[in-house]
């Protein structure tokens, strides 16, 4: 028996009573686990096993070739969306769709844990999902080893300084300074500064700096490819969210 | 492969010491909703020991209903005919439409018995990370009715989940645009129970839902 805090990050029905869940557990990373009952509003799952709710979780650690078994499961906190705001859902989706594609069962990240829960809380109350959502990306890639390298010429080790532009070279992990770069790498430029106000998202103990408008589609395109390249596919989530 | 198709495929294989129909039959009736092994296996049984006719009866209700059910045309509820019974029903405020997910959804509601108004059935919930987009669901339809035919309130009944509350939310923001009134289901303490042992939540919902007496 295993007892951890967790947030569902999918639910499929299994029959007319049970449902197969996948969670991101705080101390065993992703499970997957057979929720006998947990379509029953009483019960050991009390209607808690909703997408994106966070629930104090008990299961039984199966044999690699089968299911966990969840035996119960205590609601903390359902994820409501900021008032009718479909951005503050689909940003929720977005956190579900990353933490299950990125990260492998049994990998426990405490520290992604709990920004994953940060990013839905902040997503559930009036903050920008713009900001919430870099930062949770961020703050993932960081911690899944695969954060772009943002203050030197990944070539050439020259440090980031002020107004120059940088091309995202997305497969090598890094920025490129303009003497290095070639043509056929064809990669976005972005400038300095942006690569600056990028690495400060990366640093989950700091505050979340404001975007200026016109910086945003600077910064996604530095984000939005890092984040397809370690999925090896474009998110679902991608097309519901005006980034 | 899906979670739940490799947990089921553990389980399927057409080996059976009477060959290999049986063990076909047993498959099937292990699929059904609530049906185990072990009973899957007692009905076949049940089908081989019982007469032809009384098995064969129960093969042409199963091929009946495939063949003669389908969508009503207005709401995409299940029926026999062009329009479903409710639809057709003119006692029935047509003014008033009550969105569900499935078809399933209105024979519950129906069973409350205090619903006079007529439906309208999604085919399911929003659920972009399982590739159910709007397109996917009969919102098109939904608001075709509502411009053209004087609808004055839509009520959603969703399910109470996240998804089935997206749907609703979904929806209400493309009706806003419309002269119409959206309403939806109050939840939070069930009749019978006890404020102490209601939780926060089913309280919380309730506050919010109060109505004037
Ligand atoms: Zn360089
Ligand atoms: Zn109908």
């Amino acid at each position: 028996m295993e007892k951890t805090e967790a947030v569902v990050i999918r639910v499929a029905d299994f029959s007319e009573t049970s449902r197969v869940v996948t969670l991101f557990s705080r101390d065993f990373g992703k499970i997957a686990g057979l929720a006998k009952g947990g379509r029953r509003l009483k019960g050991p799952f009390e209607a808690a096993l909703d997408l994106l709710a966070t629930c104090q979780i008990v299961f039984l650690r199966k044999s690699s070739a089968s299911l966990d078994l969840l035996t119960e499961a205590k609601l903390i906190s359902r994820f409501r969306p900021y008032g009718r705001s479909l951005h503050s859902l689909y940003g929720g989706y977005y956190v579900a769709e990353l933490l299950s594609g990125l990260t492998e069962d049994y990998d426990p990240h405490p520290v992604l844990y709990d920004q994953a829960i940060l990013a839905l809380q902040r997503l559930a109350g009036d903050a920008d999902f713009r900001s919430v959502l870099l930062r949770f990306e961020m703050a993932l890639l960081r911690e899944i080893g695969q954060l772009p390298a943002l203050d030197f010429c990944i070539t050439c080790n020259t440090p980031v300084g002020d107004d120059r532009r940088f091309a995202f070279w997305v497969s090598a992990g890094g920025l490129i300074c303009s003497h290095c770069q070639r043509p056929e790498y064809g990669s976005p430029t972005i400038t300095a500064d942006a690569a600056t106000l990028l690495s400060r998202f990366s640093d989950p103990n700091s505050p979340i700096p404001d975007i200026p408008p016109d910086r945003l589609p600077e910064l996604r395109r530095v984000v939005t490819p890092a984040i397809c390249h370690v999925l090896e596919h474009r998110p679902k989530m991608l097309r519901f969210l005006p980034f | 492969m899906r979670l739940t198709d490799m947990a089921r495929q553990r389980f399927e294989t057409t080996d059976h010491p009477y060959g290999e129909s049986v063990g076909c039959l047993i498959n099937e009736f292990a699929r059904l909703p609530g049906i185990g092994r072990k009973s899957a296996e007692r009905l076949a049984h049940h089908v081989l020991s019982c007469s032809g006719e009384e098995a064969l009866g129960l093969a042409d209700a199963i091929r009946q209903v495939k063949e003669s059910i389908r969508y009503c045309t207005l709401c995409f509820n299940l029926t026999e005919d062009e329009l479903c019974s409710i639809c057709r029903d003119t006692r029935r405020n047509q003014q008033v439409v009550c969105v569900v997910e499935q078809p399933r959804d209105i024979v519950s509601l129906e069973a409350a018995g205090v619903f006079e108004g007529v439906y309208h059935v999604l085919g399911g919930a929003l659920a972009p990370l399982s590739g159910v987009g709007p397109e996917q669901l009969r919102i098109e339809p939904l608001l075709r009715r509502v411009r053209s035919e004087g609808v004055t309130e839509v009520v959603m009944a969703t399910n109470p989940t996240l998804e089935g509350d997206g749907t609703a939310l979904f929806l209400s923001n493309l009706l806003d645009e419309l002269p119409v009134s959206v309403t939806r289901l109050a939840r939070g303490i069930a009749s019978g129970s006890v404020l102490e042992f209601a939780n926060r939540e089913m309280l919380a919902d309730a506050m919010r839902g109060r109505q004037t007496f």
